[in-house]
This record gives C-alpha cells, structure tokens and sequence, in this order.
C-alpha cells in the first residue's frame, strides 16, 4: 500500500500509431476494454433473457425481459406524452443500460467506462446531434437559425453558448458524480489500508511486516459508502441522463 | 517498419480529466453498437412476441363477442317465438271457448226451442183429450140420456115434458 | 534547479491549492438548494402522505440534478489537485 495516496486515470493498454498529425495515437484504454465488456454483458443479458419466448404461460425470465421492454417503452412514452418518439426507445434504452451497467461494474473491481470524461463526452455528441437534427428537422435550417437570434438579436452568443451547453453539462454531470465516486472510493481504501497497516504494523517480527500489508480493514466498510456512491448515484445518474436526452429531444420537436 | 512500429504495448496511465478524440470516437461507435444488438436481441423478439399475444388477444375478443351477439341473436329469436307461440295459444284457447260458448248457445236455444215446441204440441194434445173427451162425454151422457129418456118414456110421459127434460139436461151437461 | 524555478513551482502548487480550495465552496449553492427542495418535499408529504412516492423520486431527480453545480467545482478541484499541478511541473521543468 503507498503512502501516497493519487487518482490517475485509466490505463492505457497498447497504443496503435496512426500516424495522422492532429488526432494522435489510437490508444486502447481501460475505458475501452471494459466498455467492451459491458457490452458483451448486456448482449449476454439479452440473449438468455429472451431465449425460447412463448405466446402463453410465459417463464419468469420472459416477463422480466417484457417488463424491460414495458418499462422503456413508459419511459419514453411518460416523458415525451405521446407516441412519435417511438423510434428513440431502443436508443434510450441501451444509453441507460450501458450506464447503469457502466457505473456499477466498479464494484466488480473494474475501471468504470463513465469514469473517462472521452465517454460521457461521446454519448453527450450523439445526443447534441440528434437535439439539432430533430430541430432543423421540426422548423428548417432557417428557422433553426433564427431560435437563436430570439427573443432579441442581442441574445445571439448567449443562445449559441447556452446551446453549447447542454451537450457540455450533460457530459460533465455524469462524468462528475461517477468520478466522485471514484476518488472517495480511492480515499477510503487507502485510508483505511493506512489504518489496517498502522494496526498490524503493531505485531513485531515477519508476520506483522507480513500482515501489515494486507488491507483487513477495506473489507465491509466501503460496501456502506458504496451504496451511495455506486449504486445510488450510478443509477440516477444514468436515469438523468436519459431523462434530460428524452427531454431535450421533445422540446426540440415543439415548434417555435 | 514492423509491427512494433505500429503497435505499442503500454503501461501508462491516461489524465483523469481528458477527452480523447480516438477514445471517443469509438465510444460513439460502441454506442450505436449496443443500440442495434439491443434492438436485435431485445427488442425485436419481445416486441415481436407482445404483438403476437395482442393478435391472439384481440382475436379472442372478437370471438366472444361475436359469440355474445349470436347467443343474443338466438335469444332474441327464442323470445320472439315464445312470445308468438303465446298469443297462438291464446287465440287458440280463445277461439275454443267462443266456439264452445257458441255451441253452448245453440244447444240451449235448440233444447229451450224443442222444450217450447214440445210444450206447446203437449198443450195443443192436452187441448185436443180435452175436446175429444168432453165429445166422447156427450155422446156418452147422449146416450145415456137416451137411455134415460127411454126408461123414462116407458113411464107415461108426455112428448112435452120429455122434450124439454132432454134439452134441459143436455144443457147442463154441455154447460 | 534554480531558485526562481523553485519559486515558480511553489507558487503555482500554492495557486493550485488555493483555487483548489475556492472552487469546492461550489458546494454551498447545492447544500442550500437541495436542503430547501428537501423541506419543501417534506412538507409536500406532512400535507399530502399518500403522494409521498411521486414527492420522494420527483425530488431525488431534482437534488440530483441542483447538485450538478456542486459536481463541477468538485471535478475542477479534483483538475487542479491532480491534473494541473502536473501540467505546471512539466511546463516549468
């Protein structure tokens, strides 16, 4: 355990030289890999979930898996009150399942994907085009660019820098809480390795020197602020971030 | 220019607060990954499978109401052929008991009418006896009278006398 | 190293800290909002109990979201903490 306690960030594995100037070198990061994983996992969860569906007397796993899909449907259906955003479901729905998958696959030990700010950036673009595209779509490229000059032309860079932040508050947000997640935990754990190697120092000889480097401490107490830090904030966090997504993408549709 | 050159295998660490263009650019591509398999294996075969049972479910609405209104249609015609077999009872009984009442009327007026006829030919008999009887007795007291007359006459009597005792007999028999 | 780099180095370690330091009383603004959001969602619920589902998710959704200002002056003091000290070591070496 060191003594000196610091948050990095993901690790980068291998890195693949592109040679293009601006971007840089491919780097397959943490992020990546267990991005990779957690899909798999959902895939995985998918496919056993929806295997040998019946009509009638259905199986637990089945309505389980209909009770997902009721759910999302609601989701979409609540938050946007009518049924022309059908077409978002599937997108809102694997936003929130890769979050929610994301956020709480640190408690296996694993880096969390949404704690690299690259993937909460990348999913705040997508929803950012998609805000745009549905309101050029709903008032034309000319109307688009008249919202901003409303409700007076002055207001122009505020509406341009408001708009601008939507994608950067989203991403910020989520990234935020998942990293304050990530830090506090880090702290605990080191603390109390700290603490646990204070105490077991205690014993003379080999095994203490032994013993001492054993965190017997980090068991069970990061478990309590976990439930906040992970589970709580995890969810709600992927939650927000669908709600917002949902929301934006519905109020961009009104006309006006 | 091998493939060391091209592939680097790391043990750094990336800054906690970074974008990475590659990073996200392929988390993007993730993204949209994980909304086709969602779809593909989630999605479709549940939504698919919703669809089905909504079919099956309408369909059997459609059969039990269809069902319903048949049953109703049966009914109503059961009911209406009650309702027709009732009033052709009715007529029937009706029409029974005029034609007994009828036949009733007739066999009184024909017995009250034979009664009369019967009572009047008894009468116009009895009148008849009556008269035959009432001749039968005056030839009867004639004779007699004759006979009488006949004893008398043996007895001395004069023409006069005898005449007027007949008359005066026949009289009071006749009377 | 010379006296001045050190001195430089000092200097941007302490403004590091400092604004280390100023950039988490970001977290008064939400303590405040979420504590009034809170007691007005008790409220909510002291008048009507049988609401107290839709009152409690309603507001979970709505701290979470008031605590989004508190989220970024932590991120930026967790940049100048870990991040930017760094960056001015390497910049100044």
């Amino acid at each position: 355990m060191s003594k000196e306690f610091s948050v990095v960030g993901p690790k980068v594995y291998a890195t693949i030289r592109t040679g293009i100037p601006v971007l840089g070198d491919l780097k397959i990061t943490e992020t990546l890999v267990v991005t990779w994983i957690v899909m798999l996992i959902i895939t995985g969860l998918c496919i056993f979930l929806t295997r040998d569906l019946k009509m009638e007397n259905i199986s637990k796993r089945q309505a389980f898996a209909e009770m997902l899909v009721e759910m999302g449907n609601n989701f979409v259906r609540n938050n946007t009150g009518s049924t022309k955003f059908d077409k978002l479901i599937p997108f809102v729905s694997a936003l929130f399942v890769t979050s929610v998958v994301s956020n709480l696959i640190s408690l296996t030990g694993l880096r969390s994907p949404t704690a690299d700010l690259s993937t909460e950036a990348a999913w705040a673009l997508v929803v950012f085009t998609m805000i745009t595209a549905t309101k050029i779509k709903t008032n034309g490229f000319g109307g688009y660019l008249k919202g901003f000059t409303t409700p007076i032309a002055v207001m122009t860079p505020f509406n341009i820098l408001s708009e601008l932040a939507t994608p950067v508050s989203m991403a910020c947000r989520h990234f935020g809480n998942i990293l304050s997640g990530v830090v506090i935990d880090g702290l605990i754990y080191w603390a109390l390795g700290l603490a646990s190697a204070a105490l077991l120092g205690l014993i003379p000889g080999a095994v203490g020197d032994f013993l001492s480097k054993i965190p017997i401490l980090g068991v069970g107490l990061p478990a309590i602020t976990g439930v906040y830090f992970d589970w709580f904030s995890g969810c709600m966090q992927a939650f927000i971030f669908c709600m917002l997504t949902v929301m934006y993408i519905a109020n961009a549709a009104e006309e006006g | 220019m091998g493939i060391k050159a091209l592939l680097a295998v790391t043990a750094e660490n990336q800054a906690l607060v970074t974008v990475n263009f590659w990073t996200l650019i392929l988390q993007i591509c993730n993204l949209f990954i994980q909304v086709f398999l969602i779809k593909k294996f989630l999605f479709k075969p549940i939504n698919n499978i919703l669809e089905k049972r909504q079919n099956l479910a309408d369909k059997a609405i459609k059969e039990a109401r269809e069902a319903k209104e048949e049953a109703d249609s049966l009914k109503d015609q059961y009911e209406s052929s009650l309702t027709k077999a009732h009033s052709e009872a009715a007529q029937i009984v009706s029409d029974a008991q005029k034609e007994a009442q009828t036949k009733a009327d007739a066999l009184v007026q024909d017995a009250q009418k034979e009664a009369a006829d019967i009572k009047a030919r008894a009468a116009a008999d009895i009148e008849q006896e009556k008269k035959k009887a009432i001749n039968e007795a005056k030839d009867e007291i004639g004779g007699l009278a004759m006979d009488i007359a006949g004893k008398v006459v043996e007895k001395e009597i004069n023409e006069n006398d005898h005449k007027k005792l007949i008359e005066d007999f026949i009289s009071k028999v006749g009377a | 190293m010379g006296d001045f780099q050190v001195l430089a180095k000092g200097i941007a370690l302490a403004g590091c800290g400092i604004g280390a330091g100023c950039a988490l009383i970001a977290g008064i603004g939400p303590g405040i909002g979420e504590g009034t959001a809170v007691s007005k969602a008790l409220e909510a619920i002291g008048r009507q109990p049988e609401c107290k589902s839709d009152v409690t998710s309603t507001m979970l959704l709505g701290c979470a979201v008031a605590e989004t200002t508190g989220i970024y002056g932590f991120v930026t003091g967790l940049l100048l903490i870990f991040v930017a000290p760094g960056m001015f070591m390497n910049y100044l070496n």
